[in-house]
C-alpha cells in the first residue's frame, strides 16, 4: 500500500513537473518563434509591401483615381491583416498558442499549407511524419545497433588494429550528414549514375505497390548511409568507451576470475548493469527522430518534417513551429517519465519515489 | 531500292504523323520537387531532369548552365539602390547627403555598372541597367537610341561623382576632416541595408565601399526580405534607420507599357508607405510622370518623347538608383524546345505546353524539375497564386487569348475577331490589325476605329442582384444614358462549342455565363458565397465596366462589352473583352459543374475559396486536387448527379438543361473515378496524378483537344536578331559614307516585314555622342546607314556607329558597333 502511494505521489509529481516544464519549453519556443512580438512588425510590413506590389502589377489598379486607389488598398492590407490576426496583440496570441499548444489542440496554420492543401497543423505534421519517421528511424535504428554491437566486439579486442582505427575515425563524425550527403550524391547520382540525387520516389512514381517499394528503398539508400557515415564512428567510439569502463569494473574481473566464459561476462555483468543508459540513449534517440534533420531532409528532397519546420521558420508560422516543438516536448516528457519507470524495473537499486536513498 | 522505298515511306509517315499531330507535341510531362538549384541543374546535366523550370542566377551555376546544356533566359528582375530621401537632417540631427538630388544622381557615376556585372554577375547573369524601363521590353527598344546616350552620359566616373557630391556636402555643411566628412562635429556615417539572399549583398558591400572611399563612414546592416521590410517599406524616413538600400523587383509578364513606371517608382502615387510619402520630386518631373501615368498624350510619337525626357529626368532625380537587370536562366535538355517568356522565363511562359517538344521525336515524357510545388490549395476562382503551381494550371487550361512571350501582344486562341470602338482623344495603339499577316501563321484579329461618343445600351448586364440571381440592366443600374470610354463587339468562332473540358463535357454557354456571373456574386453581400476579400477587385472592377451585351448565341457567341478600362495597346484592351465570357477565372478554368461543387460547398460554410475567408472561418481553403476538400467535394457531386442541380438557376437556367446538368455530373463521377480528383480544365494537358507524399504531379496529353500541335511552334524560340555592321574601308571627311548593317536569325535574312526599325548613333573620335538617325531596308536581312558630308566633316581619329535593331516579333532590342576611321 505504501508503495503503491509512493508510486502514485511520485507519478503525479513528475507529471506536474513535465507539464511546467513542457509549458515553459513552449513558451520559450513562441516567443523564439514570434521573435517577441516583432514577428507582428514584420508580418505588417510584408502585406504593405505584398499590396503594393500588386498595384505595380495591375494597370486596372493604377488607372484609378488617387483617392479611390488609396481606399482600396487601405482595404486589402486591412483585410490581410486580420487574416493574420494581427489587430489582436501579440501578447494575448502567445498565451492562446501555448494554451492551444498544451492541450494538443494544434488548430490551423498562419502561411503553412500541407501538400494535400490542409491548413490543419495535425494534417499537415502527420503528412509529413511518415516520411520521416522512414528516413529517421531507419538511419537512427542501423546506427545505434551497429554501434552497439561493433563497440561490444571492439571493447574485447582493446588496442587492435580494428578498435585504433575507429579511434582515429571517430574525429569525422564532426562533419554533419548533410556535408556526407553531398559527397554521396556527386559519386553515385551525379558521377556512377546508380542511385538517385534525392526524392522519396522515382519520378513518375511506380504504380505497382512492389516496384514504389524497391524504390523508396533505393531512394533511403544515400540519405541513410549519409546518416552512417556521420554517426557511425563516434557512436561506436563512445560506447566501446563506455563498455570498456564497465569491463574493469571488479565484478567483471571476478566473473573472469571465477573462469566464466566471455559471453556470459559480456551478457550478465557487461550488457545487463549497462542496460539502463542504453535504454535512455535509445529512447531519446527515437523521439529525436520526431523532429527529422533539416538540412539532410533538403539535401536529399526528403519530405519530412524537417524540411516542413525549416519552412515553417522561414514563413513565421509559429502554429506549425509550435506545434511541432509541443509534440517533441510531450514525447520527450513522455520518454523521460518511462525512462525512470524502466530503470526501477532494470535495476533493482533504483526505487521510484525512493527520494533519492540507495540502499546500503 | 527496296530500301529507299522503306524509308522513303517511313519519312512520309513520321511526317504526316507531325502534321497531324494535335494538343500537345509531348504526352507527358512529369512535375516533381527539387528546391536546391545547384542540383537540379546537375540532374538536367545528366538526364535525371529535362528541364528546370526556375530561373537561376547564381554565377557558378549558370556557368555550369552555359557549358553543360540547355537553356531559355529571361529578364524579368532587376536590381537598384533606394535611397532614403528625407532630410536633409533625420529627426535626430544626423545629415541625410541623399536628400539632395544632386548627391543621388551623382551615385550614377559612383558605381561602375560594368564592374559589377562582371564581378558579382559572372558577366553573363545580368545586363546594366540605368532606367526604371526594362532593357528587354518594347518600350526600351523604341528609345534604345536615348537611353544609349544616357547611358554613356551616366557611366562610371569616380572623380565627377565625387566632386558633385564634395560641392553639395559643403553646400549642406558638412566638412572634410582627415579625408573623412564630418557634420556637426561628428563624422557622416551612411547606413547601408544590404539584402543577404543573392549578389545583392555584393553588390551593398561594393556600393559602401564606393561611398568610403569620397569620405563617408558606412554602417552595414544585412538583412533578409522580412528583416529589412520594416525598415525600409514601414519605417518612418524621418527615423533615419536608412540611407540606402539594396532594392530587387521582379515583373513576370512582358510590359508593353511601361511609361507609367516614374510615376511607381519616384512619385509619392506610386506607393502609400512611408518611404514613397518622402518623395519629392521636381515639379517639371512631377507633372511629367503623372502625365505619363495617366496617358494624357495623343500619338505614339509625343508618348515616346514624354518618355526620353522621363529617362533624363529620372536619372537627375534618382531616387533609385538602377543596378542591374538579372539574366535568369532556365536549364533544360539540348535536345528539348519550349516556349520561355522573355520576363518571366519558363515557369511564367503561357504558352510553355504547347511548344514544349523533344526536337528529334513526338511524344514522349519530360521530367521537369520545379523548386516549388503544392504549395497552396488549387480552386480557379481564389486558390494558390504560386507561379510553379499556375505553370501547370497553366499548361493544363485553354483561353481566349495568350500573350506573345516575346513582345507582351496577345494572340487569339479561341477568338475569331474583336472589333473595337475607342473614344477619340483616349491613346490606344493597334499593331495586330485584322486581315495582316505577321509570318508563322499568325494574322492579325483586332480593329480599332474612333468615336465621339460611345453609348451603352440600357439592356446590357451591368450588374448583379445577387438575391434574385438575375443581371442588373445598365439602364437600371445608371438610371439613364450613360457612356463609356471604348466598346468591344467580340467573335468566338463556333467551333468553341466543340471544346471538350478534360472530363469529356463539350464547352456551352452555361460555362460562359457562369464566368460572368462570378464577376459579381464573391464580393455581393447578399450572396451565399460572399467574400470580403473580393471586394477590392470589384470595386476596380466597376469602376471602369459599363457594361455587356450578347448579340449572338449561334453559331458563334457574338458579344459586346463597354468599359472605361482602355489599355495602351489595342490588343491588350481586346484581350481583356475577350476573355469576359471565357470561362478563365482568376486561378484556372474551370467547367459550371465542376465549380458548383465549390459553390456549394462555400455557400455552406463547408470550405471556402478564399484564404482569408477560411481563416476567418476557420474551414479548410478549398482545394481541387487533394486533401479534406476532395471529400466535400465528392459528396456534392454525388447529390448534383441524382438531382441534376443548377447553380444560380434563375438566370443559367435559361442556358442549362437538367438533362445536360446530369450529363455533365456524371462525366465528373467518373472523372473523378478515374484520377482521383476535381481538377478539369481544357487545355492541351490534364492531370493525371497528384501525388502529394512525394509531391509529384503528372500531366498527360489530352487526345479531345483538337488544335495541330504546330499552331504555336513559332514561339519556340525567340527571334533575337544578329546583328552586324560593316563600315567601308576609309572613310575621308567631309564625303558621304555607306555602312551596312547585315540582320540575321539562324544564318538566315531576318524578314524586313518582321523588322520594326533599325536606328543609329554616331560618336567622334573622343565618345562624345554626335548624332543619331534611322538606318534605311535595303532587302530582307540587309539596312544601310548613309552619313552625309557635312557629318564626316566633324568626324575625326577612331569614330564608332552603334546600332539597334529592333523586332516586331521580339521585345529585345539588338545591338551591334563598328568603329572606323575618319582621315
Amino acid at each position: 500500500m505504501d508503495n503503491l502511494r509512493r508510486i502514485g505521489k511520485y507519478t503525479l509529481l513528475r507529471g506536474v513537473l513535465i507539464v511546467i516544464t513542457v509549458a515553459i519549453g513552449v513558451y520559450l519556443t513562441v516567443i523564439i518563434a514570434t521573435m517577441g512580438g516583432y514577428m507582428d512588425k514584420i508580418m505588417a510590413s510584408q502585406i504593405r509591401e505584398q499590396v503594393g506590389t500588386i498595384l505595380q502589377g495591375n494597370e486596372e489598379l493604377r488607372k484609378l483615381p488617387p483617392a479611390e486607389l488609396k481606399l482600396i488598398i487601405d482595404q486589402m492590407v486591412e483585410q490581410r491583416m486580420r487574416e493574420y490576426n494581427l489587430h489582436t496583440p501579440w501578447i494575448v496570441r502567445s498565451f492562446r498558442y501555448l494554451a492551444n499548444a498544451l492541450t494538443l489542440n494544434l488548430g490551423m496554420a498562419e502561411k503553412v499549407y500541407s501538400d494535400s492543401g490542409s491548413r490543419q497543423v495535425r494534417l499537415i505534421l502527420t503528412e509529413r511524419l511518415p516520411a520521416t519517421l522512414l528516413l529517421m528511424v531507419t538511419a537512427n535504428l542501423i546506427v545505434f545497433f551497429s554501434a552497439l554491437f561493433t563497440a561490444l566486439v571492439l571493447s574485447r579486442h582493446y588496442g587492435s588494429p580494428l578498435d585504433r582505427a575507429v579511434v582515429a575515425l571517430s574525429p569525422t563524425s564532426a562533419a554533419p550528414a548533410w556535408f556526407y550527403g553531398i559527397f554521396l550524391i556527386l559519386i553515385f547520382a551525379s558521377v556512377l549514375r546508380v542511385l538517385p540525387y534525392g526524392g522519396m520516389v522515382s519520378i513518375p512514381p511506380p504504380k505497382e505497390p512492389l516496384a514504389y517499394a524497391l524504390s523508396v528503398l533505393k531512394h533511403l539508400v544515400l540519405p541513410v548511409s549519409a546518416w552512417f557515415l556521420a554517426g557511425i564512428f563516434s557512436s561506436v567510439y563512445y560506447w566501446r568507451t563506455f563498455f570498456l569502463i564497465y569491463s574493469s569494473e571488479d565484478y567483471v574481473e571476478m566473473a573472469k576470475a571465477k573462469g566464466l566464459s566471455s559471453r556470459a561476462i559480456e551478457r550478465r555483468y557487461i550488457l545487463r548493469p549497462t542496460l539502463p543508459p542504453i535504454i535512455t540513449s535509445f529512447g531519446l534517440m527515437l523521439i529525436t527522430t520526431w523532429m527529422g534533420a533539416i538540412i539532410l531532409e533538403n539535401v536529399f528532397t526528403w519530405p519530412g518534417l524537417g524540411r516542413l519546420l525549416q519552412m515553417a521558420i522561414n514563413l513565421y508560422d509559429a502554429p506549425v513551429i509550435v506545434g511541432e516543438v509541443v509534440i517533441y516536448a510531450y514525447l520527450l516528457g513522455i520518454t523521460v517519465f518511462l525512462l525512470d519507470i524502466a530503470y526501477a524495473a532494470l535495476d533493482p537499486r533504483v526505487k521510484l519515489g525512493a527520494g533519492g536513498r540507495r540502499p546500503a | 531500292m527496296k530500301k529507299l522505298v522503306v524509308a522513303a515511306l517511313l519519312v512520309t509517315v513520321a511526317f504526316a504523323g507531325l502534321a497531324q499531330r494535335t494538343g500537345a507535341w509531348v504526352d507527358e510531362v512529369v512535375f516533381f520537387e527539387e528546391p536546391t538549384a545547384a542540383k537540379a541543374v546537375e540532374m538536367v546535366r545528366t538526364g535525371a531532369a529535362d528541364v528546370y523550370t526556375f530561373g537561376v542566377s547564381t554565377p557558378a551555376v549558370v556557368k555550369t548552365i552555359t557549358e553543360t546544356v540547355g537553356y531559355e533566359v529571361s529578364y524579368g528582375s532587376y536590381n537598384e539602390i533606394t535611397f532614403n530621401p528625407y532630410g536633409p537632417e533625420f529627426a535626430d540631427g544626423r545629415l541625410n547627403p541623399f536628400a539632395v538630388p544632386a548627391v543621388r544622381e551623382a551615385m550614377n557615376w559612383l558605381i561602375d555598372r560594368d564592374y559589377i556585372i562582371q564581378q558579382f554577375y559572372a558577366g553573363v547573369a545580368g545586363v546594366a541597367r540605368w532606367f526604371p524601363i526594362t532593357p528587354s521590353f518594347p518600350d526600351y527598344a523604341k528609345l534604345a537610341d536615348v537611353a544609349r546616350r544616357l547611358e554613356l552620359q551616366y557611366g562610371y566616373n569616380l572623380e565627377k561623382a565625387q566632386s558633385v557630391i564634395a560641392a553639395e556636402m559643403q553646400k549642406l555643411g558638412a566638412t572634410l576632416v582627415g579625408g573623412k566628412w564630418h557634420y556637426k562635429g561628428k563624422p557622416v556615417e551612411v547606413i547601408c541595408l544590404i539584402r543577404v539572399e543573392d549578389e545583392r549583398r555584393q553588390i551593398g558591400d561594393y556600393v559602401a565601399d564606393q561611398l568610403e572611399k569620397i569620405g563617408f563612414v558606412t554602417r552595414r546592416d544585412y538583412k533578409t526580405a522580412a528583416e529589412a521590410s520594416p525598415i525600409w517599406i514601414s519605417g518612418d524616413p524621418k527615423q533615419g534607420l536608412f540611407h540606402v538600400y539594396t532594392g530587387g523587383w521582379v515583373t513576370t509578364v512582358v510590359d508593353r507599357d511601361q511609361a507609367d513606371n516614374w510615376d511607381y517608382f519616384y512619385t509619392p502615387r506610386g506607393r502609400t508607405d512611408p518611404l514613397w510619402q518622402a518623395y519629392k520630386p521636381a515639379p517639371e518631373a512631377d507633372q511629367l510622370w503623372n502625365a505619363l501615368a495617366m496617358g494624357q498624350y495623343s500619338t505614339a510619337e509625343e508618348r515616346l518623347a514624354m518618355m526620353a525626357k522621363a529617362m533624363e529626368l529620372g536619372l537627375k532625380d534618382s531616387v533609385r538608383v538602377w543596378v542591374a537587370n538579372r539574366v535568369s536562366y532556365f536549364a533544360r535538355n539540348k535536345n528539348l524546345a519550349v516556349a520561355s517568356d522573355l520576363a518571366g522565363g519558363v515557369y511564367g511562359a503561357w504558352l510553355w505546353s504547347r511548344t514544349l517538344k523533344w526536337k528529334d521525336k513526338v511524344g514522349g515524357t519530360v521530367l521537369a524539375a520545379q523548386a516549388s510545388m503544392l504549395t497552396e490549395p488549387w480552386n480557379a476562382i481564389a486558390g494558390t497564386n504560386w507561379i510553379f503551381d499556375q505553370m501547370i494550371i497553366r499548361g493544363v487550361s485553354d483561353y481566349a487569348t495568350l500573350p506573345d512571350p516575346f513582345t507582351g501582344l496577345y494572340w487569339p486562341q479561341n477568338v475569331e475577331k474583336v472589333e473595337l470602338t475607342i473614344v477619340e482623344g483616349q491613346p490606344s495603339f493597334l499593331t495586330l490589325e485584322l486581315g495582316k499577316d505577321f509570318g508563322g501563321g499568325l494574322k492579325g484579329w483586332v480593329t480599332q476605329t474612333f468615336a465621339k461618343e460611345i453609348v451603352v445600351p440600357g439592356d446590357a448586364w451591368a450588374d448583379w442582384d445577387a438575391k434574385t440571381q438575375t443581371f442588373i440592366t445598365a439602364e437600371k443600374r445608371f438610371g439613364g444614358k450613360v457612356t463609356a470610354k471604348s466598346k468591344a463587339v467580340v467573335t468566338y468562332p463556333a467551333s468553341v462549342f466543340d471544346r471538350l473540358w478534360h472530363d469529356g463535357s463539350k464547352m456551352s454557354l452555361g460555362d460562359m455565363i457562369l464566368s460572368f456571373i462570378l464577376n459579381f456574386d464573391r464580393a455581393k453581400p447578399d450572396s451565399k458565397i460572399y467574400d470580403a476579400a473580393a471586394e477590392p477587385a470589384f470595386k476596380t472592377f466597376m469602376g471602369h465596366f459599363k457594361g455587356l451585351k450578347i448579340l449572338s448565341t449561334s453559331p458563334k457567341v457574338v458579344f459586346e462589352v463597354y468599359s472605361d478600362l482602355v489599355y495602351l495597346d489595342a490588343e491588350l484592351t481586346a484581350a481583356s473583352r475577350a476573355g469576359y465570357l471565357w470561362p478563365a477565372y482568376g486561378f484556372g478554368v474551370s467547367p459550371w459543374h465542376g465549380l458548383t461543387l465549390g459553390l456549394q460547398a462555400d455557400g455552406d460554410g463547408k470550405l471556402a475559396f478564399g484564404s482569408a475567408k477560411a481563416k476567418a472561418r476557420g474551414i479548410e481553403w478549398m482545394s481541387y486536387i487533394a486533401g479534406p476538400s476532395l471529400a466535400v467535394l465528392k459528396g456534392y457531386l454525388d447529390e448534383n448527379a441524382k438531382t441534376g442541380y443548377i447553380p444560380y438557376a434563375p438566370t443559367l437556367g435559361k442556358y442549362i438543361t437538367e438533362a445536360e446538368a446530369k450529363a455533365r455530373y456524371a462525366n465528373l463521377q467518373k472523372f473523378y473515378a478515374t484520377y482521383g480528383h476535381f481538377w478539369v480544365a481544357n487545355g492541351p494537358l490534364y492531370v493525371d496524378k497528384v501525388d502529394t507524399v512525394t509531391k509529384t504531379i503528372i500531366t498527360r496529353r489530352f487526345a479531345g483537344f483538337t488544335d495541330l500541335a504546330t499552331k504555336w511552334e513559332v514561339f519556340a524560340q525567340p527571334k533575337v536578331a544578329a546583328v552586324k555592321v560593316t563600315a567601308p574601308a576609309t572613310v575621308t571627311r567631309g564625303s558621304p559614307a555607306t555602312f551596312t548593317v547585315d540582320i540575321t536569325f539562324q544564318d538566315k535574312p531576318y524578314e524586313l516585314a518582321q523588322l520594326d526599325f533599325v536606328k543609329y548613333m554616331l560618336f567622334d573620335g573622343a565618345g562624345n555622342f554626335v548624332g543619331s538617325g534611322n538606318a534605311v531596308p535595303v532587302k530582307d536581312g540587309q539596312y544601310k546607314i548613309e552619313l552625309s558630308g557635312d557629318v564626316t566633316r566633324g568626324l575625326a581619329g577612331a569614330c564608332k556607329i552603334e546600332v539597334v535593331v529592333v523586332s516586331k516579333v521580339v521585345g529585345m532590342p539588338s545591338f551591334a558597333s563598328v568603329s572606323f576611321v575618319v582621315r
